[in-house]
């Protein structure tokens, strides 16, 4: 049996994970509680009703185009629920899908379409997988993205670039599909396009013949191949083995893969259930994947705004995230954003303690106190060892101890958010 | 605990190391005199007017397609008995004449797109028959695992398809001083080396972070190169040169020039971009030729596609499809490849391409980085850019 993370630690651990870290506004509340407890709090938040649109947000006139791309609004406020979440497990989860369902916003360039998106892995995005699908098949992003509108029945060619994707990267995994599926997959979505910022399906350009999709035939649309592939084993391996690399440890063993696998199989797909169990897991607690994934970008701006206290990530602070290479709503491609220690380049690395010492001057502002009072330091010595607590749960490094030992107070905060400790998850 | 991880990771890297050393050391053996070459990409971002750039100037068709905006033919620079250069590429012309400068005509792909980010994802993955997952120079360096921190640059804000890759080894920066560690963090920075001797991911991000660092300040040190260089393009390539000179190892660096989608009265803005174009570029060569790098850089200048062939009713051209491209370097072969689309067999007044470009980055692979190109581009017969 594996040594487990026990006590506060093992809900610092869950924060992390389950969520974008601890925050200073709820570390305390957390921290008393029992491992078992903190789990079911954080799943409660898959529970909890989306958060409405600010006033004005978008017209509510589903016929309106939004014509202005201004991706800061969008980013920005999720962002800030991501912070503003008491763990954050609900906007955790829909980062995840984003970066599984990876579009690029730039191909559509249109607002509502973005945010339909973000609100389609936010409602659906802890339930059953299938739906999650289907919904995603029929999201304007994604039919835009991966030519939906160019894919019609008697016109050369079916557009095979959504049937080949769907497998690849959404369902199956490379290797467990053949050229003939994809065609065959294509058929089945002729037709499957959108109008504006809406989905549309055009019935005259659906093809109504005969497909044979993994050994099954019939006279089948989309819905029919999503029932298909969700069904086949290697989907829930496949998406089971991504669950566990995104929230637990970069190297699950296939045995643990197909563990996980079962249990998403025995729970009809269900994301909710599967995210439970995984929590709850042995090896999800075990002491040695403590501090074992690389923050992304965007983890760590949004963990170290929570783990300050402060309300939102300053403006200069989400642009040394782009910097470093993440962009929401803007994935590099469509197999999604890298993970691991790539996010740590030579760009990237500086930008990281740029970004902590720009959060540090944000804290000392807050303080409402002039750096010449004699009150400034002693704030800001207290505001980092309130860092230590909520960040690290004072499980503090030998070699960060001494370092904030010899640095001034008005360094510390910076250089605990830098340090590597706090770029692992 | 230390020992054992220094095991782990001399074991991982042992293994990589013989998976990559036949081919390293097959390099360096037999091409003692051919070093690899850093490969500067520069896209001509917009589409390019290909016609108006390499001009067939005795083809009466040019003038029937341009009634308004073709050269005159006592304009041209002529460089050969049918082609000749637009009139603001004196810097071309000087480099042609210096054997610098290997001009391809007709480039393109097969069911050419006509949409800016479409075309540039073509080729910047050189996949034009999937939607795009990695790009061809990420690939490359997926296919070819060093421990260099840092493998290609790319200078501009967000980071081109072409360097997206399984491993990232690429960054993107505007200013040396990106990478300077803010003042007071260096404390922090140094707890990375003290990382390097833990166990598991603490470890590994050490290693990692510590190596990032350690070019980040030899980066943060540069300052861009002088010479007569000017405009935005221009300063520019007083970074990428720098960064030549600093000698980092670099594999790839990739940069673009703006303002090529000449839609309407492109005669002045076209004559402006060739102008800074072409002196900046005969300056940069100029300038690695004197640094002693002549051998160890080659310069590819593409452009996602094109122009019409036939102008609009503007003054200008829309989109098009096959264009030329161009290799700058000392020791290429200088001089034309691939045949000029003819101007009488077009396809919806667009140029049929001639050259496939996946067969320039053939040639850039197995020229400048001394590797098998089909793996990572499919069976293309590499253009005969290398001596």
């Amino acid at each position: 049996m594996p040594s487990l993370l026990e006590g506060k630690a093992a809900v610092g651990h869950l924060l992390r994970r389950a969520g974008f870290g601890p925050s200073a506004s709820t570390w305390s509340s957390w921290a008393q509680l029992d491992y078992d407890s903190a789990v079911d709090r954080a799943l409660s938040e898959l529970d909890e009703p989306l958060p409405p649109d600010p006033e004005g947000w978008i017209s509510e006139d589903p016929t309106v185009d939004g014509k202005v791309w201004v991706p800061g609004a969008i980013q920005q406020l999720w962002r800030q629920r991501m912070v503003q979440a008491p763990c954050g497990l609900a906007e955790k989860l829909a980062f995840f899908w984003h970066g599984h369902f990876a579009t690029d916003a730039r191909k559509h360039a249109n607002f509502r379409i973005a945010w339909d998106q973000y609100k389609l892995f936010r409602t659906k995005g802890a339930g059953s997988f299938r739906d999650l699908v289907l919904g995603v098949s029929r999201d304007v992003a994604m039919v835009r993205f991966l030519d939906g509108n160019a894919n019609r029945a008697g016109h050369g060619n079916a557009n095979e670039n959504y049937a080949r994707e769907l497998q690849e990267l959404f369902t199956l995994g490379i290797g467990n599909y053949t050229e003939k599926d994809i065609r065959e997959i294509g058929r089945a979505f002729t037709g499957w396009g959108s109008r504006g910022p809406r989905f549309v399906f055009k019935k005259h350009f659906h093809d109504e013949g005969q497909k044979t999709v993994h050994g099954k035939t019939g006279n089948f649309g989309g819905e029919d191949v999503v029932d298909i592939l969700v069904d086949l084993p290697a989907c829930s391996r496949f998406i089971a083995g991504k669950l566990l690399r995104f929230f637990s440890h970069p190297e699950p063993s296939e045995a643990e893969i197909e563990d996980l696998a079962k249990v998403f199989r025995a729970n009809k797909l269900d994301i909710k259930s599967t995210l439970a169990s995984m929590f709850r897991s042995e090896t999800f607690r075990a002491r040695a994947h403590h501090r074992a994934l690389v923050t992304s970008p965007i983890e760590f701006v949004v963990g170290a705004t929570r783990a300050v206290g402060l309300p939102d990530v300053p403006s200069n602070v989400a642009s040394t995230s782009v910097r470093m290479g993440q962009i929401l709503f803007n994935p590099p491609s469509v197999k999604g954003w890298t993970s691991g220690k790539g996010w740590l380049g030579s760009a990237a690395i500086v930008e990281r303690l740029r970004a902590a010492q720009l959060i540090r001057s944000a804290v000392a502002d807050g303080l409402g106190l002039s750096p010449k009072s004699e009150r400034y330091k002693p704030a800001l010595a207290e505001a980092a060892d309130r860092l230590l607590e909520v960040a690290l749960q004072g499980q503090v490094p030998g070699d960060l101890a001494a370092a904030l030992q010899s640095a001034k107070e008005h360094d510390r905060i910076a250089i605990i958010l830098g340090s590597p400790e706090f770029q692992l998850a | 605990m230390f020992v054992n991880r220094r095991q782990f990771l001399g074991g991982a890297v042992a293994v990589g190391s013989v998976l990559a050393l036949p081919r390293l050391a097959l390099g360096d053996e037999t091409n003692r005199a051919t070093p690899k070459r850093t490969v500067v990409l520069l896209h001509l971002n917009g589409g390019n007017d290909g016609l108006n750039t390499v001009i067939p100037w005795k083809n009466p068709r040019y003038r029937t397609l341009r009634p308004s905006l073709a050269i005159a033919s006592n304009q041209v620079r002529k460089i050969s008995n049918d082609l000749g250069l637009h009139p603001a590429l004196q810097g071309f012309e000087a480099l042609f004449k210096r054997d610098r400068l290997a001009i391809i005509n007709g480039v393109g792909y097969p069911k050419p797109s006509y949409s800016h980010f479409r075309s540039t994802e073509v080729w910047f993955t050189a996949q034009p028959e999937k939607s795009p997952t990695y790009g061809w120079i990420g690939r490359a360096l997926d296919r070819n695992p060093t421990k260099a921190p840092l493998r290609a640059v790319a200078i501009q804000k967000e980071q081109p398809l072409s360097m997206v890759a399984e491993r990232p080894g690429a960054v993107t920066m505007t200013e040396f001083g990106q990478f300077r560690v803010p003042g007071g963090m260096e404390a922090a920075a140094d707890l990375y080396r003290s990382y390097e001797k833990l166990d598991g991911k603490r470890g590994e991000v050490g290693v990692a972070g510590a190596q990032a660092l350690k070019v980040a300040r030899r980066i943060a040190k540069l300052k861009p190169a002088g010479g007569r260089f000017y405009s935005r393009i221009g300063t520019d390539l007083r970074k990428v040169l720098a960064l030549l000179k600093a000698d980092l190892g670099l594999e790839v660096i990739q940069l673009q020039m703006g303002g090529y989608d000449t839609h309407n009265n492109q005669s002045a803005s076209h004559q402006r971009l060739l102008a800074e174009l072409g002196n900046n570029l005969n300056q940069f060569q100029a300038e690695i030729d004197k640094a002693g790098l002549g051998k160890r850089v080659v310069t590819l200048v593409m452009s996602e596609f094109g122009r019409r062939a036939k102008e609009n009713l503007s003054g200008g051209t829309d989109h098009g499809s096959a264009g030329p491209a161009f290799v700058l370097g000392a020791g290429i072969q200088p001089g034309f490849h691939g045949a000029y689309p003819s101007l009488d067999d077009l396809d919806r007044d667009n140029f049929k391409f001639t050259t496939d470009f996946r067969r320039i980055y053939a040639a850039l692979l197995g020229g400048a980085f001394r590797m098998d190109p089909k793996p990572i581009l499919g069976d293309f017969k590499p253009l005969e850019l290398f001596a």
